[in-house]
């Protein structure tokens, strides 16, 4: 990973960028000053979408307008193919959108990725942002990001931006916001944002924000433990009272056979010295605390 | 989506797996029947939704048709850990030498399939994998390279009888009808070959659209909550919970959130509902469906519109409100795009939404142990 995600050479291919919500955020992305420098659509190369042209595929979006990195907002049944096709064409960065992506298939885009080193984000993510630079890919809404020395990543993209907004409500800014998504199996886990953010000169301390299910909680405090990451890290877990073997909207959200438990990434946080609030509201302060250390 | 062990014989015997010949039954006359066909001794196994169904003696096992008509009396219309038996699969007891074991699952933390064989089956597997780890093989597969390139011989040097040729269909299985999980526990040994007599599959969800066939027996099965398969079909998630306080929210993470500062600050959610991102029409379907689903005290919606827009939303409340005469106090949060606007609307109505998400637990909460609206400003109705 390079020291930073995106920087303000980051140039932009958004895949999938005839839909409705593709052409709305490639305007908004743009409007908030990210360079997105090309569509793809098969099909539809030679078309102009909100000023970006389009290409056949992330192959000749990269020789034709020099992509480096995409965001795809095609449809879940649609990612495999598409993701596969960006890591062949030689794309970094990917990240992906949408909800309801089979598992399977995020498993075979995760596989590739580490074979060809990229780096790849979601599925089920609102996306990245980084404030200094005004660069986001994906759809968290900007108006609440400010630049900061906090670095988050959050599995839920709601409470997210719902943390973001009582941080820059108290004046802390963020350095580079991620969500890693909301699904069982995602691309880019807390550990490697805690890897990130321990060589990430702009951030000093990290806001985790996880949930119940799953065990991206309790591998992130391993490296808490092992002392690769030793930057302040703050978390708030939500679903201590999700009912228990049920889903609650995402796929990570199960408690199975005691691993994945609130009790679990407790006591995983406790070895690892990671300040976890106990309310939304303790978070600012703790933050607050972490940053003055 | 976890199929029913009929459901999954019928697919495991498509890619040449050998299961036990059987029939379906739902009556005493149709088991008689059944056993009758097989001919010999016949297991009945009710099919249901649950593990560990042995653990709980709810197989039967008759040497002639009348021992099955009398099993299947006993069986039929019990209740096995909440779930009423209504079907029942009548097969051929297998004449058992040796019972292995063998599934594919996903393997969240190393983000590969994860294949495991033991010579040890018929019993609880994690059981094995905490006492005796040396007698449970665990290999990791791919989604990229081809099925036939996985090496397989450690599952044969430990379990023998061939058992790798079952473990490479079973994996072929898995990787083709995009399962989460498949399992044959036990897989037996019998004097005339290997034999799945469990089946375990559960397949992925999301991937069904590309399953027309799964689907299908998706479909045939009962549904259980009729209200949660509405959600299900919008890409809802509903779950019914025992509390008074109906909760409209967005996002699974933010919603679990709610749910952890009511029960803190003493109230009882009715629901939980995580719809993602909706429009105004979609803030009507929920009201709907959470009315139908109980009667509460108190509605707490939440919006925080990243993308949406708070004013449209408000239209949404206010003209439900107004149309539907709703009788119960609701307590609105609500931030984001538009928010000023929003708030307009919703006092036409006379909501007087908050910004703050705890504000709105405690007007809820208070709203539900008997506070009076007049009390609480910010629901004044």
């Amino acid at each position: 990973m390079t020291s930073h995600i995106v920087d303000a050479d980051t140039a932009v291919a958004v895949v999938g960028i005839t839909g409705q919500a593709a052409r709305l955020h490639t305007r908004i992305m743009k409007a908030y000053g990210t360079q997105v420098v090309a569509g793809v659509r098969p099909g539809a190369a030679g078309q102009q979408v909100e000023g970006v042209p389009v290409f056949d595929s992330a192959a000749e979006a990269m020789a034709g307008a020099g992509a480096n990195a995409a965001v795809l907002f095609v449809p879940a049944l649609a990612i495999r193919a598409a993701a596969l096709e960006a890591l062949d064409a030689g794309l970094k960065l990917l990240v992906m959108v949408p909800e309801h992506v089979p598992v399977h298939d995020t498993l075979a885009i995760a596989e590739r990725a580490r074979q060809v080193g990229a780096q790849v984000v979601g599925p089920n993510t609102p996306g990245l942002i980084r404030p200094s630079v005004k660069c986001k890919l994906g759809f968290l809404p900007e108006a609440y990001f400010t630049p900061g020395p906090v670095g988050v990543a959050s599995r839920s993209g709601t409470l997210h931006y719902e943390m973001v907004r009582r941080l820059t409500g108290e004046g802390i800014g963020q350095s580079t916001c991620v969500g890693v998504g909301g699904d069982g199996v995602v691309g880019t886990t807390f550990a490697d944002m805690l890897r990130f953010f321990q060589d990430d000169p702009e951030t000093r301390a990290v806001l985790m924000v996880g949930e119940i299910g799953g065990t991206m909680e309790e591998d992130a405090a391993e490296l808490v433990i092992a002392g690769e990451v030793t930057k302040p890290v703050v978390s708030f877990l939500a679903g201590r009272n999700a009912p228990p073997d049920k889903r609650m909207g995402h796929a990570g959200a199960i408690i199975a056979a005691g691993r994945g438990t609130i009790e679990s990434k407790e006591e995983a946080f406790g070895r690892a010295g990671i300040a976890l609030a106990d309310l939304p509201g303790d978070v600012v302060p703790m933050l607050r605390r972490a940053l003055e250390r | 989506m976890k199929l029913r062990e009929y459901q999954a014989k019928e697919v495991f015997a498509r890619y040449g797996i050998t299961v036990p010949e059987g029939e379906l039954a739902r009556s005493e006359q149709e088991a008689r029947a059944a056993a009758e066909k097989l001919g010999g001794p016949v297991v009945i196994k009710p099919q249901l939704g649950i593990k560990g169904r042995g653990k709980v003696g709810g197989i039967g096992f008759a040497d002639d048709p009348d021992g099955a008509a009398a099993e299947a009396a006993r069986l039929l219309g019990s209740d096995v850990r909440g779930e009423v038996v209504r079907t029942l699969l009548v097969e051929r007891r297998a004449r058992i030498e040796r019972e292995l074991y063998l599934s594919v699952a996903v393997d969240h933390g190393a983000r590969l399939p994860l294949l495991m064989a033991s010579p040890r089956g018929g019993v609880d597997i994690e059981e094995v994998a905490r006492t005796s780890p040396d007698q449970l093989l665990r290999l990791h597969g791919s989604m990229v390279d081809p099925v036939e390139d996985l090496d397989l011989s450690a599952v044969d040097e430990l379990l023998g009888d061939g058992a790798a040729d079952v473990m490479r269909a079973l994996y072929r299985c898995f990787r083709e009808t995009d399962a989460e999980m498949v399992e044959v526990n036990p897989l037996v040994v019998t004097p005339d070959g290997l034999m799945a007599v469990d089946a375990v599959l559960n397949v992925d969800d999301a991937a069904l659209p590309r399953h027309p066939d799964l689907q299908a027996m998706r479909e045939s099965l009962p549904t259980d909550d009729p209200l949660a398969e509405e959600a299900r079909a919008r890409h809802w998630t509903y779950i019914k919970l025992d509390g008074d306080i109906a909760i409209l929210s967005s996002g699974a993470g933010l919603t679990m959130t709610i749910l952890d500062l009511l029960e803190r600050a003493g109230g009882k959610a009715a629901n939980f509902l995580d719809t993602a991102q909706i429009d105004e029409q979609g803030m009507v379907a929920a009201f709907d469906l959470l009315r139908r689903a109980s009667t509460p005290k108190v509605w707490l919606i939440n919006i925080f519109a990243g993308l949406n827009r708070c004013d449209r939303l408000a239209e949404g409340i206010r003209d439900y409100v107004r149309e539907q005469q709703l009788p119960q106090p609701i307590v609105v949060r609500m931030v984001g795009n538009m928010e000023q606007e929003g708030h307009r609307i919703l006092r036409e109505v006379c909501i007087e939404p908050v910004t703050e998400l705890e504000q709105a637990i405690e007007h809820c909460v208070a709203l539900s142990q008997g506070g009076r609206t007049d009390d609480v400003p910010h629901c004044r109705r």
